[in-house]
């Protein structure tokens, strides 16, 4: 397989951000202004306890500028697929001698790395000037949250991967992107840190991916993983990712049979 | 000619209605989708105030009561301001013209030729089943004298807001992109005046009671209902202030709205 | 009878925001805005009486959507006046619409998802028209138009043509003076344009109704307008009749001729020689300095001429030329 027209891809689209430059700024701002009233509202329900079940307010406010900071990175574009579909354009795109998931990835991991870049490392450094981060527990913590957070764009991207799929069959997939965002956003810890959900439904989390996604990287930069655990998460991180994107890709080559019998 | 102008107000819903209607199942799904999306927040409020049992002295169904104000506004308002939500669309396409060449108010076709009913639903269903829950739970003694306050209270909240759409819809006449304004202006604000406001930093309390006064269309209608301690930072005439702020901001918009307009018609897009 | 339009002097400027350079050019112009002009108008004057069929065209960024925006009150002029049917569009909007059409090609007025009939009775609601001449004018349109196939048929569902009919009519119900056509046939196929431009035809020479069109088809403006208006660069250039226009500009023929071996032609007075291919030759003359006659005499008594054939020049050819600022024919 050549990689060069990926590479060609994930350029374009990494060049093709750059030309938004005032909502660029505003969504750094936004993002900042959140993690700043995420801190507002955990640092009145902490109120005089220095500690809940064993975490701080400084681990929380680390929480919310780790997690909110890869939100801005992990772009998807979920309706990618389904507008290829409903304007006909797959057909062509099926004949081109590259892999149309190929290009799909390409395409997503070029924003990601811009977002990542031109938002991330931005809406991080200003949020900790104005609400302090937990230092990182070690060097080699650092080095392990970046692969486990790229393991975890790997799941998030996996899991729209599969669902965009369903445009096969759907005609519209707008709802449930929606609703696949609100599981998201609840259960894989950017909204609410996971450590506060009560026991049953942490049960439920360890069956899901979504945990994968933002919450094991925020932990493993925390140091509250041991080494042996580490391992076993980001094992977890890349078999979730893995089995979503079979299941996707199996949807793939139905969906791909359908529109063949439908002489799409 | 005030009965044919009911008559077209009613049309003009039927048209919405029925245009919604013809895809049913997927007007089903998509406000079930809404529905969902928005009480994100407050399952996120849920199951952190299991852990903490209380925000600044407000409890669970205190804070669904808060919560209920906000979304039942946006319900019944975007029935109403749909078309300025959409309007910066319509102006960049040249939509906007044909309404100029009907012999209708622009303002009045504005609001009343299209509703987002997914957005409605949605909003509106999440309003009204978190008042259920609530508010039979917090205390509110209910008579002729809240009944009419908490009446009050929604229309002065949907005013407030549909005077920051018709202000936001305006901009667009003079700017290309305000996309991420409106974002930051009204969104991320909106996300935010579910939290009684006085955990915020002081600026923030600022922005949010008076530069986009997001806090007189739940916080202050719900404190002169509950009556928290928390209300001591703020003056007291903040309670009744609703229905003041409504009418005054809207018609700040509306001036803003006419001169847009007279801009529009020198200018074109 | 009078005019129903008066056009005087009218200009339209426009300030075209000028962009700063990089993120601080950004920011200065969010703040303190800069502007240059631009003349989109410049004087032009016009008259229309009731009745007329204009065809307004000019190449993109002419001045002619500014011109009938300003005429459909959508903008105002900055210098000059303008007077359509005794109403001053910008002034009197409300009351003025409802003594208009305006028909855009390329954007629909129906609702998409609903039946068509449905866009009727809304659009009878808006311009408060009267129950009897709603239905004299529905059913008088849709049999004219042969429509009532599919007035119960959701917009969504119709072939453009039919769209296009509809969109007409929905311009056509509140029994407007004027009506204004932007591309009124655009991406319609062949027997759909002819449908609906005899059916304008028909409605202007029964009614007398008034109409204006703004179009690259020229062959709407050949089957339908006896009145062309030019405008190019913000200025009118030209105003007056089809026939008028061909005799004016049109006055360049064309004469292919066939030889029957190859040869060498001398030059000509007034006469331009293209080669064509080793026997073909074309030759250019403007009719009113070398005649025909002449021309063919002179050919065929010098030169061994198998065939000859001769060219009337196209609408589209002097239009294009027009534009061009050519000294036309030359």
């Amino acid at each position: 397989m050549r990689l060069t027209p990926y590479f060609a891809y994930a350029k374009k689209s990494f060049l093709g951000r750059s030309a938004y430059r005032f909502d660029h700024l505003m969504g750094i701002f936004s993002t900042c202004l959140q993690v700043f009233i995420y801190w507002n509202i955990y640092r009145a329900l902490y109120g005089q306890r220095t500690e809940v079940d064993g975490i701080t307010l400084a681990m929380v406010t680390t929480h919310f500028i780790l997690s909110m900071g890869l939100k801005e990175a992990f772009y998807t574009d979920d309706g990618y697929l389904s507008r290829k579909i409903r304007d006909g354009s797959i057909a062509t795109e099926l004949l081109r001698p590259i892999s149309f998931k190929g290009r799909m990835l390409a395409e997503n991991m070029g924003n990601a790395l811009f977002n990542l870049i031109f938002r991330f490392i931005p809406a991080v450094l200003i949020s900790v000037c104005i609400v302090g981060i937990r230092p990182p527990a070690d060097a080699k913590s650092v080095l392990l949250f970046a692969v486990s957070a790229v393991l975890g764009y790997g799941v998030l991207w996996a899991i729209s991967f599969a669902c965009q799929m369903t445009a096969f069959w759907l005609i519209n997939t707008w709802s449930l992107f929606t609703v696949k965002n609100v599981f998201v956003k609840v259960l894989s810890g950017s909204m609410l840190p996971l450590w506060f959900m009560p026991e049953w439904m942490r049960g439920v989390l360890r069956a899901t991916p979504f945990s994968s996604i933002y919450f094991t990287p925020v932990q493993i930069y925390l140091g509250q993983l041991s080494a042996e655990e580490i391992g076993w998460r980001c094992l977890v991180q890349l078999l979730w990712a893995a089995g979503i994107f079979l299941l996707g890709d199996l949807l793939w080559r139905r969906g791909q049979k359908k529109l063949v019998v439908q002489g799409g | 000619m005030q009965d044919n102008t009911l008559k077209l107000i009613g049309l003009y819903m039927k048209t919405t209605v029925r245009s919604w209607f013809q895809y049913r199942v997927d007007a089903l799904l998509r406000s079930v989708a809404v529905f969902l999306r928005e009480a994100a927040g407050v399952i996120a409020i849920y199951f952190t105030l299991l852990k903490f049992d209380e925000l600044n002295g407000w409890r669970l169904p205190e804070m669904m009561f808060l919560y209920s104000l906000l979304f039942l506004t946006y319900g019944i308002l975007i029935i109403f301001f749909t078309g300025l939500r959409d309007f910066g669309a319509m102006v960049r396409t040249g939509k906007f013209d044909r309404y100029i060449l009907r012999p209708r108010g622009l303002l009045f076709q504005m609001i009343f030729v299209n509703a987002d009913w997914f957005a409605a639903v949605g909003h509106g269903g999440l309003g009204i089943l978190l008042f259920v829950i609530s508010a039979g739970r917090v205390g509110i003694q209910w008579n002729a004298g809240t009944v009419v306050y908490y009446v009050l209270a929604v229309a002065g909240g949907v005013l407030i807001q549909g005077a920051l759409f018709l202000f936001l819809a305006t901009l667009n006449i003079f700017l290309m992109e305000t996309g991420s304004l409106k974002e930051l202006l009204y969104y991320d604000t909106r996300k935010f005046a579910g939290y009684p406001i006085s955990i915020f930093h002081k600026a923030i309390q600022g922005f949010m009671i008076y530069v986009v006064p997001m806090a007189f269309v739940n916080y202050f209608p719900a404190q002169f209902l509950l009556r928290k301690p928390d209300m001591a930072g703020f003056p007291e005439v903040f309670l009744y202030l609703t229905p003041v702020v409504g009418v005054g901001t809207y018609l700040l918009s509306y001036l803003f709205w006419r001169y847009g307009l007279r801009y529009y018609k020198s200018s074109g897009n | 009878m009078g005019n129903l339009i008066e056009v005087r002097d009218v200009s339209k400027t426009f300030r075209v925001s000028k962009r700063g350079k990089g993120i601080p050019g950004m920011v200065a112009n969010l703040f303190v805005p800069r502007y240059e002009k631009r003349h989109a108008v410049k004087n032009v004057s016009f008259e229309i009486e009731e009745g007329e069929m204009v065809g307004f065209i000019g190449p993109n960024g002419a001045g002619k959507s500014t011109t009938i925006k300003m005429l459909s009150g959508i903008l105002y002029p900055d210098g000059g006046s303008l007077q359509v049917a005794g109403y001053i569009p910008y002034r009197q909007r409300r009351e003025y619409v409802s003594k208009i059409g305006v028909v855009f090609g390329q954007k629909s007025q129906l609702q998409w998802d609903l039946p068509v009939i449905d866009s009727f009775e809304l659009l009878k609601a808006i311009y408060r028209i009267p129950e009897e001449v709603y239905r004299k004018n529905l059913d008088r349109y849709t049999e004219m138009l042969n429509m009532g196939g599919f007035l119960n048929q959701p917009v969504r569902q119709l072939s453009l043509g039919q769209r296009m009919r509809a969109d007409i009519v929905a311009a056509l119900l509140h029994s407007p003076r004027i009506v204004f056509f932007d591309e009124p046939t655009i991406g319609v196929d062949v027997v759909g344009k002819e449908v609906i431009r005899s059916f304008l035809r028909e409605l202007n020479k029964r009614d007398r109704l008034t109409m204006i069109f703004t179009t690259h088809d020229m062959q709407d403006i050949e089957k339908t307008c006896r009145r062309l208006l030019i405008i190019d660069d913000g200025s009118k250039v030209y105003d007056g009749s089809l026939e008028g226009i061909k005799a004016k500009y049109g006055t360049t023929r064309q004469l292919d001729v066939e030889f029957s071996h190859s040869i060498e032609v001398r030059p000509i007075d007034h006469v331009r020689i293209q080669e064509l291919d080793a026997y073909k030759k074309r030759f250019y003359f403007e009719n009113t300095k070398i005649e025909l006659q002449e021309l063919m005499n002179h050919l065929l008594s010098e030169y061994p001429v198998r065939d000859l054939n001769i060219t009337e020049p196209a609408i589209e050819g002097i239009i294009r030329k027009i534009y061009q600022g050519e000294e036309v024919g030359a």
